[in-house]
C-alpha cells in the first residue's frame, strides 16, 4: 500500500475516466460531485485506506463512508481501480440487475454505507467509530460529506455527538465545492456568507468570507482547511488528522465541481447530468491533458532559496523543481540533499528533484531521505542495472521515478523495459548546467520521435519539459506532449511569480483548447465544434474558445 | 375477571436489557434524553461504555445505531414513540431497513418505543403516536411488535436480542395488567389464543388485550362465545391463526390504540380478505388525533374513540348479524 504522487495522480485520472464512462453509459448520474472529490478519494484509496479488495469484509479494514451518496460514480470508479471489480463493470452503473446502484449500496461488496438520503453519513460513521472504540480496534473511519448536504440538521447533531464522544478515529472531508442541485450553496443556504449577485468567483477569492471552518471549530472539532485538489495537501492533512488525538477532525477541502473538465467546472448544471456520447472523446482527451508548472528555484537568489520556496508557494506552483548539480556531470555546482532537507519543512508542495550528478545510484537514497517526492536521474550516467536499482528503491519509498535525457541523448534502449512504470521523463531542451540558454528547436522533432517509442512501450507517465520554456513556446511544447513545465528565468526570474505562473497556465490552456477544438472538428466538423463551444457556459470561456475556433478557421 | 396485577413495561424492558447485556457483550443501548423515563439509564450504569445518550436528536439516534450495527453491535435504541417512527422515518428506512449486508435483510437494530398510542394521556395529542404501526409495518424488512404486558416485553426483548434484523416494539406509558403466564411462548409471526370461542373473534394488541378478555367475559354471560387473540406480532402477522378464526367464528372485531387506518386492524383485514373473507369491524382512533387526559381520565379519552370492552362487546353483537 501507498503509492507515489504520480501513481496517485494516474489512478485519479483512471477513476475520472471511469466516471465519464459510467455516467455516459447510464445516461444519468453525478459527474460534478464525483470530480470535486476525485483527489480526496484518490489519496484515500491509493495511500491511506487499509483494505483488501479480495476480502472486502476484512475486520480490520478502514471504513470509507460516502455520505454524499449521489457521487457514487466517483466511489465505484475508485473501487474498480483498486481491484474490487473489473473496470468494465462501471458500464452497468444505474442499470437493472447491477451491483452498482444509483447510490452506494451494500449490494456492492466493499461499500460500507447505503448513501443517498443526505445528512446521515456522519451519524453512521460515529456509530462505526464508537463500535471500534468499544472493541479497541485500530481501524479508522473516513467520511466524505458535501456542502449542500450540510443544510441537513442531522449533520450538526452528529457534529455535536462526535465531539462529545471524542471519536478521534474519525476523519471527515467536507467536499466544499460551493454548488448544490439548484445553484451555488451561498445562494441556496449559505455555509459561509450569502452570495449577492452571480459572481461566484468573488467567494472563492476572498478567504475572509469563509466561515465554515469556524462553525466546525465551535462544535469542538479539529479543523484543517486545504485545497481539495492538491494531492500533497490532502496527504498532509490526513497525516495531521491521524496524529490528532482526543477530538474528531474535519478537513475542509475547497474543491471545484466538475474539476478537470472546463465546461463542467463550477457549473451547477453538471451536478446531476451525464455527458453526451458525442463529447466523450474530447472529455477524455481533456482529462489526459492536465498539466503542472514547476518553477526551478536555482533561477532565483541562490543565497536565499528559502525565500524562493516561499515565492513558489505564494505563486501556487504545482511542484518545486530542484536542480541538483555536482560540478562533475555538469560544470556547475548548486546544492545537494542537505539543502533539500532544510527546505522541506517550508512547504508540502511536491519536491521534483532533478539530479544532474554523476553516479546517482550512490546518492539517490539521500534524496529520498531528504523528502523528495519525485527523483529524476540522467540516462547518461545510469544503465539498466543501476537504473533498475534506483527505480525499485524509489517505488518502495513512494517516490516518483524520473529519467532525464540531454538534448544530444536519444532514449537508450535499455530504458524501454522501464517505460511502463516510469513516472516522469524529463526531456532537456537546453544543455544542462548553464543558465540563460534558449530552447533548442530541434526538441520538437525529438518529441515526435519519442512519442512513437513511448507509445510502443506503454509509457503512462508524464513528460517534463526542462530548458528555455517561456510564454512564446509553452503552447507548442504542450502540443508536443509535455505535461510538466519547468520554468527558470521565465517564472522565478520574474518579479511576480504568481502572475508568471498564471500566464504560463493561460498559454497552456489556450493550446489545450485548440487541441480539443481540433478533435471536435476532426470528429464532427463545424457542427460538433459549435456544440463543444456551446457547453462552456460559465464565465468568459465561451467567447475565448470561440475566438480560438475562429482563428483556426473552424467557424 | 380478577382484579388485574399492574406492572410497568419500562422497568421490565430495562431489566431485560441488562440481562441481555450480560449474556451478550455486543448489545449496546442508545437513548435520546429520555433514558431516565425509559429506565435505559440503568443499562448505562451497568455498562457505561456500551450506553450512549445522544441528546434530543432522534435522527442521530437512529443512524448512529445503524453504524454500530454494521460493525457487529446489537443496538437497542429507545425513546418515545412519537419521536421515533414519528420523527425519524427516513433514517429508519434508509439507514436501518434498507442496507442489507450479504445474506441479511436490514441492519440489526432494535427500535423500542415507549409512550405508544392514546394512553400517553396528559401530554396531549401532539405526543400520542397513533401512526407508528402504519409507518413501521409498511417498511420492508422491519418486524413490528406490540406487547400486551411485561411478560411479553421481557420475552420479546430477549427474542430481539437473539434474532438478527430490524425490529420495532411499541410499549405503553402507563402500567399494564398482566395477561400472560410466565410459561407463555412468544414466536415471531405467531398470535396467541387467549380464550377460545365459536361465535366471534376479537383480535387485540397492547392495552386492548385485557379489554378484549373482559368483553368476551361479559359476552359469555349473554351466551355468546367469543375468541380472543393477542396479535402482538403485527408484522409478520399470523395468517394461520386469523384464517382459522375467520373460518371457525365467522366474524372479527379488531381493537387497538392506533389509527384504524394502517394499524393492526388493517393488517388483520388484509390477511383475512385474502385467506377467508368475513365481516370485520375495526376499533381504534377513528382517523382523528387524541388530546390531553389526566391519568385518571385516560379511560374517557379511550372511550371517546370507542376503545372500551363495552364497545367491543357491542361491536361483536352487531357484526354477528352481518355474517355471510
Amino acid at each position: 500500500m501507498g503509492l507515489n504522487y504520480y501513481q496517485i495522480k494516474k489512478n485519479v485520472l483512471r477513476a475520472r475516466k471511469l466516471v465519464i464512462k459510467g455516467t455516459n453509459s447510464a445516461g444519468s448520474g453525478h459527474p460534478g460531485g464525483s470530480f470535486s472529490m476525485a483527489e480526496i478519494l484518490g489519496c484515500l484509496f491509493n495511500k491511506y485506506l487499509k483494505f483488501d479488495p479480495k476480502n472486502p469484509q476484512w475486520e480490520d479494514r478502514d471504513r470509507l463512508v460516502l455520505s454524499k451518496g449521489h457521487a457514487a460514480p466517483g466511489l465505484f470508479s475508485n473501487m474498480a481501480v483498486a481491484g474490487y471489480f473489473p473496470e468494465s463493470e462501471i458500464e452497468t452503473l444505474r442499470k437493472f440487475g447491477s451491483r452498482l446502484q444509483g447510490h452506494p449500496d451494500l449490494k456492492c461488496p466493499g461499500v460500507e454505507f447505503c448513501g443517498g438520503s443526505l445528512g446521515t453519513g456522519l451519524s453512521y460513521s460515529i456509530g462505526i467509530a464508537l463500535a471500534a472504540k468499544i472493541d479497541s480496534k485500530e481501524h479508522h473511519v473516513y467520511t466524505i460529506i458535501g456542502d449542500g448536504e450540510s443544510d441537513e440538521g442531522q449533520v450538526w447533531e452528529a457534529a455535536m455527538a462526535a465531539a462529545k464522544y471524542k471519536v478521534d478515529n474519525l476523519t471527515v472531508f467536507l467536499d466544499r465545492n460551493f454548488i448544490q442541485q439548484d445553484s451555488y450553496t451561498e445562494k441556496i443556504m449559505p455555509l459561509d456568507e450569502k452570495l449577492e449577485g452571480d459572481d461566484f468567483s468573488e467567494m472563492w477569492k476572498d478567504a475572509s468570507r469563509w466561515k465554515t471552518g469556524d462553525k466546525w471549530r465551535s462544535f469542538g472539532w479539529n479543523v484543517i482547511e486545504i485545497d481539495g485538489h492538491r494531492i500533497e495537501q490532502i496527504n498532509a492533512a490526513i497525516a495531521k488528522a491521524n496524529a490528532t488525538k482526543g477530538v474528531p477532525t474535519i478537513i475542509i477541502s475547497r474543491t471545484i465541481k466538475g474539476k478537470s473538465i472546463e465546461h463542467m467546472e463550477d457549473n451547477p448544471q453538471w451536478h446531476g447530468k451525464a455527458p453526451d456520447s458525442i463529447f466523450v472523446p474530447m472529455i477524455n482527451l481533456e482529462l489526459d491533458s492536465q498539466f503542472m508548472i514547476a518553477p526551478s528555484i536555482i533561477a532565483g537568489d541562490m543565497s536565499n532559496l528559502e525565500n524562493e520556496i516561499k515565492r513558489c508557494v505564494s505563486g501556487r506552483a504545482d511542484y518545486v523543481h530542484l536542480d541538483v548539480m555536482d560540478g562533475k556531470f555538469v560544470p556547475t555546482k548548486t546544492f545537494d540533499h542537505n539543502k533539500i532537507k532544510e527546505l522541506r519543512s517550508l512547504t508540502v508542495i511536491p519536491f521534483d528533484s532533478h539530479l544532474m550528478i554523476d553516479e546517482p545510484v550512490k546518492y539517490v537514497r539521500d534524496y529520498v531521505d531528504a523528502g523528495s517526492d519525485i527523483i529524476t536521474v540522467h540516462a547518461e550516467v545510469t544503465d539498466e542495472s543501476s537504473f533498475g536499482e534506483i527505480h525499485d528503491l524509489l517505488k518502495q519509498n513512494q517516490v516518483g521515478v524520473g529519467l532525464a535525457i540531454n538534448p544530444d541523448t536519444e532514449l537508450p534502449e535499455w530504458s524501454y523495459k522501464f517505460l511502463n512504470s516510469l513516472d516522469q521523463l524529463i526531456v532537456m531542451s537546453v544543455v544542462p548546467g548553464k543558465s540563460g540558454q534558449k530552447y533548442i528547436e530541434e526538441t520538437h522533432a525529438k518529441m515526435a520521435r519519442l512519442n512513437l517509442i513511448l507509445k510502443e512501450h506503454d509509457f503512462s507517465g508524464y513528460i517534463e519539459a526542462d530548458g528555455g520554456v517561456n510564454l512564446e513556446n509553452i503552447g507548442s511544447i504542450f502540443a508536443d506532449g509535455a505535461r510538466v513545465f519547468v520554468g527558470g528565468g521565465a517564472i522565478i526570474g520574474q518579479q511576480d511569480v504568481r502572475a508568471a505562473i498564471r500566464d504560463f497556465r493561460n498559454e497552456v490552456l489556450h493550446s489545450r483548447r485548440r487541441i480539443l477544438l481540433d478533435k471536435s472538428n476532426e470528429l464532427g466538423g463545424k457542427d460538433l465544434v459549435n456544440k463543444w463551444i456551446g457547453l462552456h457556459v460559465i464565465g468568459e470561456k465561451q467567447e475565448q474558445i470561440k475566438k480560438i475556433a475562429q482563428e483556426a478557421g473552424y467557424l | 375477571m380478577n382484579e388485574p396485577i399492574m406492572t410497568d413495561m419500562r422497568s421490565e424492558y430495562s431489566k431485560s436489557l441488562i440481562q441481555a447485556g450480560k449474556e451478550n457483550s455486543n448489545i449496546v443501548v442508545l437513548g435520546a434524553d429520555t433514558t431516565d423515563s425509559l429506565k435505559t439509564s440503568e443499562f448505562g450504569k451497568e455498562f457505561p461504555n456500551r450506553f450512549f445518550n445522544v441528546g434530543i436528536a432522534e435522527a442521530n439516534l437512529v443512524t448512529i445505531s445503524a453504524g454500530l450495527a454494521i460493525s457487529g453491535k446489537i443496538p437497542f435504541a429507545s425513546t418515545y414513540a412519537i419521536f421515533l417512527p414519528g420523527r425519524a422515518v427516513d433514517q429508519i428506512r434508509n439507514n436501518i431497513a434498507y442496507p442489507s449486508p450479504s445474506g441479511k435483510k436490514g441492519l440489526n437494530v432494535k427500535l423500542v418505543a415507549s409512550h405508544g398510542g392514546l394512553s400517553v394521556g396528559p401530554d396531549g395529542g401532539s405526543h400520542q403516536q397513533i401512526e407508528d404501526i402504519a409507518i413501521m409495518r409498511v417498511i420492508p424488512n422491519f418486524r413490528v411488535f406490540i406487547p400486551a404486558d411485561t411478560i411479553a416485553v421481557s420475552k420479546l426483548t430477549q427474542l430481539m436480542a437473539k434474532e438478527y434484523g430490524p425490529f420495532y416494539m411499541r410499549m405503553a406509558r402507563s402500567k399494564t395488567p398482566l395477561i400472560h403466564s410466565e410459561s407463555q411462548d412468544f414466536q415471531i409471526g405467531k398470535g396467541i389464543t387467549l380464550r377460545d370461542g365459536a361465535d366471534c373473534t376479537i383480535a387485540a394488541c397492547g392495552i386492548t388485550v385485557r379489554m378484549a378478555l373482559e368483553a368476551a367475559e361479559s359476552l359469555q354471560q349473554e351466551g355468546i362465545s367469543c375468541r380472543v387473540l393477542d396479535i402482538f406480532s403485527i408484522k409478520p402477522i399470523d395468517h394461520g391463526i386469523l384464517e382459522k378464526a375467520a373460518r371457525e367464528t365467522g366474524c372479527i372485531v379488531t381493537a387497538e390504540e392506533h389509527n384504524i387506518i394502517g394499524g393492526m386492524g388493517s393488517a388483520v383485514t388484509e390477511s383475512v380478505s385474502e385467506s377467508y373473507p368475513v365481516p370485520i369491524k375495526r376499533i381504534g382512533a377513528q382517523d382523528m388525533f387524541g388530546e390531553s387526559a389526566r391519568d385518571d381520565e385516560i379511560n374517557l379519552l379511550l372511550e371517546k374513540h370507542g376503545i372500551t370492552s363495552f364497545n367491543m362487546a357491542k361491536q361483536v353483537k352487531e357484526i354477528r348479524s352481518k355474517k355471510l
